[in-house]
């Protein structure tokens, strides 16, 4: 997300700004005002009305941030989406099958954007949930916008270097996932009641048994499964990019722009590094780290 | 594309333009989250959502797709708000320190009538549209087309990619990979499967946006379309109906004083 993504005209730039600047807001806002406006008495039609606002402004903040995300990206990286949104849609069905307590279905979605950057990742996210919806569920709609908030933040975790070092990654996916609960709990409470799932609604019934709100509830069950299913999807994209040649890698322009690996990839360069750094192709090492001076 | 639900048969629902039945569909989802009362949920089933199926002739799938969806869904609510909703007072049955309160169950019987009808109609939209339909109605009202690409190609690829996968597991496993063991232990089976899946399939998305760079993919002329997407004038009307009509559902608990 830069001045390099080359989009021809200044007026399309500024239309995508204030798409992305717009749905930002709009997200914002939605979360704010149901957590400040939350219906404490819980009469019944103040929380249906909830529900709207919760679907609607997710939806229209989720849509508008890829409306104005995709134009930004090149070809290349377009035809790299479906790559990805299948690699979600596939491991999170292997890993239902194989039979994890975990989701793993933005695997995908974090690949993207640690390669192409968060606007990739914000198009990809998006696009799993509606794939999703026309395949398998459409439960899964309304909780697009979790996985374009997964977009956006692994992607600058990427542009801050959390990809450098196979144990900062977790990190970035354990504060990924706190993100992801908190925003998709309005979701879970005001539409589906705290039931989008038998294990998940059997912790959000002990919460509230135990005195919470259902808002609260619910919140504290995604903050029990989300950051750690993250932190996985995290760690085993780094582990995959790290497996993967280097040459691969460094065929991405958002890889050698931001040093996602921390790794300089000009030829001339790296011939000089070379001595430096001897396994050329070897896990992303703690030494190479200093040489990026330009972050 | 046998990965969606599309059901291909010829009835009038199937017909309709995708965008007809989108407006629909999202009409009918407001309605139901505007006005908080149950039975309006209900009647819009029994007057819109069973009529449609039943006209369509994918009322069978519809029901057994749902079901799917819903029960575990609906167990869950009833069990979980019947028994542990804070607001719940009036205790109608006691058995130990378990107490199922009305106020529990008349909640859940509230957002389930709203997710049953969410789910029947949108699932409804999927089984009587054909995605490639959908996308081109999108895209010859602004949408952009890299959205079409992305979604008719996912839709297309998803057979492949668990094709590779599976032969990539197999292969794995007559190495000696053994799929049993702890949760950890089995996560970390995924390296083994990602990598090489990974690998293949972004090899070939460099030669597809070279392919398609050269078909002048990236140009932001607008296009025009090979397939048009039949429309009619009272498609059109009924569209604007349709938004009215959810407008005026969103105005009438705040005007009726509801809320």
């Amino acid at each position: 997300m830069s001045s390099t993504a080359a989009t021809p005209a200044d007026s399309k730039k500024v239309r995508n700004r204030i798409f992305i600047a717009v749905g930002t807001i709009i997200i914002i806002a939605t979360y704010l005002y149901l957590v400040v406006g939350q219906p404490t008495d819980i009469a019944q039609s103040s929380f249906s009305q909830s529900g709207l606002i919760a679907i609607a402004g997710y939806v229209v903040g989720a849509i508008l941030l890829a409306i104005g995300a995709i134009h930004r990206l090149p070809t290349a990286t377009v035809a790299m989406v479906p790559v990805a949104i299948a690699l979600n849609i596939v491991v999170g069905q292997i890993v239902s099958v194989i039979g994890l307590p975990v989701y793993l279905d933005s695997i995908g979605t974090v690949l993207v954007s640690a390669l192409a950057g968060p606007a990739a990742g914000v198009v990809t996210g998006i696009l799993t949930n509606v794939i999703w919806g026309l395949t398998l569920s459409p439960i899964a709609l309304p909780y697009a916008v979790v996985q374009v908030i997964i977009g956006v933040m692994a992607g600058y975790a990427a542009r801050l270097g959390m990809f450098r070092l196979f144990y900062l990654a977790p990190v970035a996916g354990a504060i990924t996932g706190i993100v992801c609960a908190i925003v998709s709990a309005p979701i879970s409470a005001f539409v589906f009641g705290g039931a989008t799932g038998g294990g998940t609604g059997a912790i959000v019934g002990a919460f509230q048994a135990m005195g919470q709100s259902l808002l609260g509830a619910t919140t504290l069950q995604g903050l029990l499964s989300d950051p750690l299913d993250k932190a996985i999807s995290f760690t085993i994209v780094v582990l995959i990019l790290a497996a993967l040649p280097s040459r691969f890698r460094q065929r991405f322009p958002f890889v050698r722009q931001y040093n996602v690996f921390g790794r300089k990839a000009p030829a001339l360069q790296h011939q000089t590094a070379a001595p430096a750094a001897p396994a050329a192709s070897a896990v992303p090492a703690a030494d190479v780290t200093d040489a990026t001076p330009d972050n | 594309m046998s990965s969606t639900l599309f059901d291909n048969r010829k009835s009038v629902i199937h017909r309709l333009n995708p965008v007809t039945k989108l407006i629909a569909l999202l009409a009918i989802i407001v309605t139901v989250f505007a006005i908080p009362l149950w039975w309006v949920a209900g009647l819009i089933i029994v007057l819109v959502v069973v009529p449609a199926a039943v006209i369509s002739g994918s009322g069978g799938r519809l029901l057994s797709l749902s079901l799917r969806i819903l029960l575990p869904i609906m167990l869950v609510l009833f069990i979980v708000q019947g028994l542990t909703f804070p607001g719940g007072k009036t205790i109608i049955w006691q058995w130990g320190i378990i107490d199922v309160t009305s106020e529990g169950l008349l909640f859940a019987l509230g957002i389930g009538s709203r997710i049953i009808v969410l789910v029947l109609a949108s699932i409804l939209l999927v089984l009587t549209t054909h995605p490639g339909d959908l996308m081109s109605a999108l895209t010859e009202r602004g949408m952009s087309p890299k959205f079409a690409y992305i979604i008719s190609s996912t839709l297309q690829l998803i057979p492949a990619f668990k094709d590779r996968a599976d032969s990539i597991l197999l292969a794995q496993q007559a190495r000696g990979l053994s799929l049993k063991g702890n949760p950890l232990r089995r996560i970390k089976i995924m390296l083994p499967l990602l990598s090489p899946l990974v690998l293949g399939m972004f090899t070939d998305v460099e030669e597809r946006s070279t392919a398609m760079e050269a078909r002048a993919f990236g140009s932001t002329a607008r296009r025009t379309s090979l397939i048009p997407v039949a429309d009619s004038m009272v498609q059109r009307i009924a569209r604007w109906l349709f938004i009215v009509l959810a407008l005026a559902a969103v105005a009438t608990p705040i005007l009726l004083g509801l809320l």
